[in-house]
């Protein structure tokens, strides 16, 4: 069954078409890896699908229900978050705060909300800077953040915006380990991320993206095997 | 390393902390303001003390939408001059009592603030200041202009305040300060509850996010157009028993004294000064700025400066400073505001902090 549908969604700014006739099924419980080289629409796509702007086009179903111009605060109690390829913590309250913010939404108790955000801080290995500024975070541990925040959102569908940008070897595979515990919890993940490795060892099934268009889909395998794939995406990387 | 963990963290004494000790000074002031009518008679302190409280009760409640939730409006005069006009108007030409009349003025703030966050709040950053302060000014001409309503530029003028009877007994006949001093006090107390409660509560976290990031908050499940507007009624409501209370006590009001621009900008002030987005910001505002104004209005400074005999009476400067000093208070409010984001963005309330905080670590 899949949790999430795209029905030829597209999106334009102006003349220019960030998405077009974009059409996948993410089944629920696996990992949906999207790829593409920078400018192909990624970023574009996951705001279309959170309500952050409609798209110009086509449809977006989330668990039976189409989400055309729903906001993001819907979607979000809907039960699909998302973080941001630039990471957008609330810089001036404390790193708790933060988390707590995110689990607000599935609750009205305060205290119901710390405790959930201080587990997930410590699932996120940040417990020990819980009541630092988030602001004073370096990267690595802004991205952490990020991912504890929306996790204490309680999704169902969980979108990452390279999550593992900037990120040096041993932070990219704690992520990579995160990532691989959520999906045990049930969780459904779609990762965009540019580290060919990290994107192979987890997705299920990977949707390309090229020029604003969907170029290929499918497993690992059949992706790196794609000779499509390969001209348009891996073969301008090296 | 087991050891480690099982080695229990040996006991230090603890004395109480300094954030303990400010609490128990607090509790200690607040409790004395309820006995200062009975020990101090001098009416002109009674009246700085008033109006503090009635600037407490402003920049606390602007500082529900503009310190915690980060929508700088310098508009708030609209709801000011709602409670003033309401309650005065009531009052003046439809014998309604002041204490049912500020409700009545808190629901027409509360109006005025639906009307006003369904303008401005499709408007961020400086375009939601700008459509604040355009908002308040249409209020404000309006208002000039409804002559038959409001009385326009003459003002309202009231003539006399009924008697507050309960049971048969009189409380009070409003001839003095002192009933003022003590809703004033009430009002102020109950701000300054209401913004530890928002704090502490859902919405204090909701309007925080907003404030750091609105989008990260929009997608984090908060309802932007909602919880702005929850922090705008707040707002509004109190601001109005300010402007009421201000309203009743000074016993007149046009349109310039409750409605105009400088309403607004002294209340943006208070908080700026004191410190935007904590709960001791406003009072520290008030409690120094009241008395400034005060101080330049009345030519104090002039007087005062002139007695020590750091400028002679007949000099130039003293004439010119005679002359001209108490008109300067716009000016020297400009010039405070200046020092204090250059030197202090966090007002002084944040400035404490800062320096205590370095303190500590040190
Ligand atoms: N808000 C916007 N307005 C105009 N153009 C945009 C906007 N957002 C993205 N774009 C353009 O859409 C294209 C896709 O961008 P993006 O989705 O960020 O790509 P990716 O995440 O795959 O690197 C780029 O050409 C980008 O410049
Ligand atoms: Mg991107």
């Amino acid at each position: 069954m899949a949790i999430l549908e795209l029905r030829h969604v597209s999106k334009f700014f102006g003349g220019l078409a960030a998405n077009s006739d974009v059409s996948f099924e993410v089944p629920v419980g696996t990992i949906m890896g999207l790829i593409g080289p920078n400018g192909a629409g990624k970023t574009t796509l996951f705001n279309c699908i959170t309500g952050y702007y409609p798209p110009s086009k086509g449809e977006i179903v989330f668990d039976g229900r189409a989400m055309n111009g729903l906001l993001p605060d819907k979607v979000c109690k809907l039960g699909m978050a998302r973080t941001w390829q630039k990471v957008r913590p609330l810089t001036n309250l404390p790193v708790l705060d933060n988390v707590i913010v995110g689990a607000l939404c599935r609750t009205r108790s305060v205290r119901d909300a710390r405790r959930i955000a201080q587990e997930q801080l410590h699932i996120v290995k940040l417990e020990g800077k819980a009541h630092l500024l988030a602001g004073a975070l370096p990267i690595g541990e802004r991205k952490k953040l990020e991912v504890a925040r929306v996790l204490a959102t309680k999704p169902k569908l969980l979108l990452l915006d390279e999550v593992m940008g900037g990120l040096n070897p041993a932070e990219s595979e704690e992520i990579i380990q995160l990532i691989l515990d959520i999906r045990k919890e049930g969780i459904t993940q779609m990762v965009i991320e540019h580290d060919m490795k990290a994107i192979m060892r987890l997705s299920d099934r990977i949707v390309v993206l090229n020029s604003g268009e969907k170029l290929a889909e499918g497993s690992p395998d059949e992706i790196v095997n794609n000779p499509q794939v390969i001209e348009a995406y891996l073969g301008a990387e090296s | 390393m087991m050891e480690a963990q099982t080695i229990p963290k040996p006991i230090i004494p603890r004395f109480p902390s300094l954030k303990f000790i400010l609490r128990a000074v607090a509790v200690l002031i607040v409790a004395a303001l309820f006995f200062v009518p009975n020990y101090v008679e001098d009416t002109y302190i009674l009246h700085m003390m008033i109006l503090i409280f009635i600037n407490v009760v402003m920049g606390s409640s602007w500082n529900i939408l503009g310190g915690y939730t980060g929508q700088y409006s310098v508009g708030h005069a609209a709801y000011f001059g709602a409670g003033a006009y309401t309650t005065m108007l009531l009052l003046q030409y439809k014998q309604v009592a002041p204490w049912y009349g500020v409700w009545v003025g808190a629901a027409a703030a509360l109006v005025v603030a639906v009307i006003i966050g369904s303008i401005c709040f499709r408007l961020r950053g400086p375009y939601f200041v700008l459509a604040s302060i355009a908002v308040a000014e249409i209020f404000r001409v309006a208002t000039l202009n409804l002559k038959d309503i409001t009385n326009g530029a003459e003002g309202v003028l009231i003539t006399e305040i009924p008697p507050l009877v309960i049971g048969g007994r009189l409380i009070t006949d409003w001839a003095s300060k002192v009933p003022f001093y003590y809703i004033g006090l009430v009002f102020a107390l109950l701000i300054i509850g209401v913004t530890w409660l928002v704090r502490n509560s859902k919405l204090g976290y909701y309007f925080q996010a907003i404030r750091e990031d609105q989008d990260a908050a929009h997608s984090l499940g908060i309802g932007l157009t909602f919880y702005k507007n929850v922090a705008l009624a707040i707002s509004a409501i109190f601001t109005s028993l300010a402007g009421s209370l201000y309203a009743v006590y000074v016993g007149f009001i046009d349109p310039s004294t409750v409605l105009g621009l400088d309403v607004s900008v002294q209340i943006v002030i208070i908080c700026i000064i004191g410190g935007i987005g904590t709960i001791t910001g406003p009072v520290v505002g008030a409690v120094l700025l009241v008395p400034l104004s005060e101080a330049l209005r009345s030519n104090m400074i002039t007087d005062l400066l002139i007695k020590v005999g750091i400028v002679g009476e007949e000099t130039r400067m003293g004439l010119f400073l005679k002359e001209h000093l108490s008109q300067a208070h716009v000016l020297i409010y400009g010039i405070l505001v200046v020092v204090t984001i250059l030197y202090m963005p966090a007002g002084i309330v944040g400035f404490v902090r800062r320096m205590t905080a370095r303190k500590a670590r040190a």
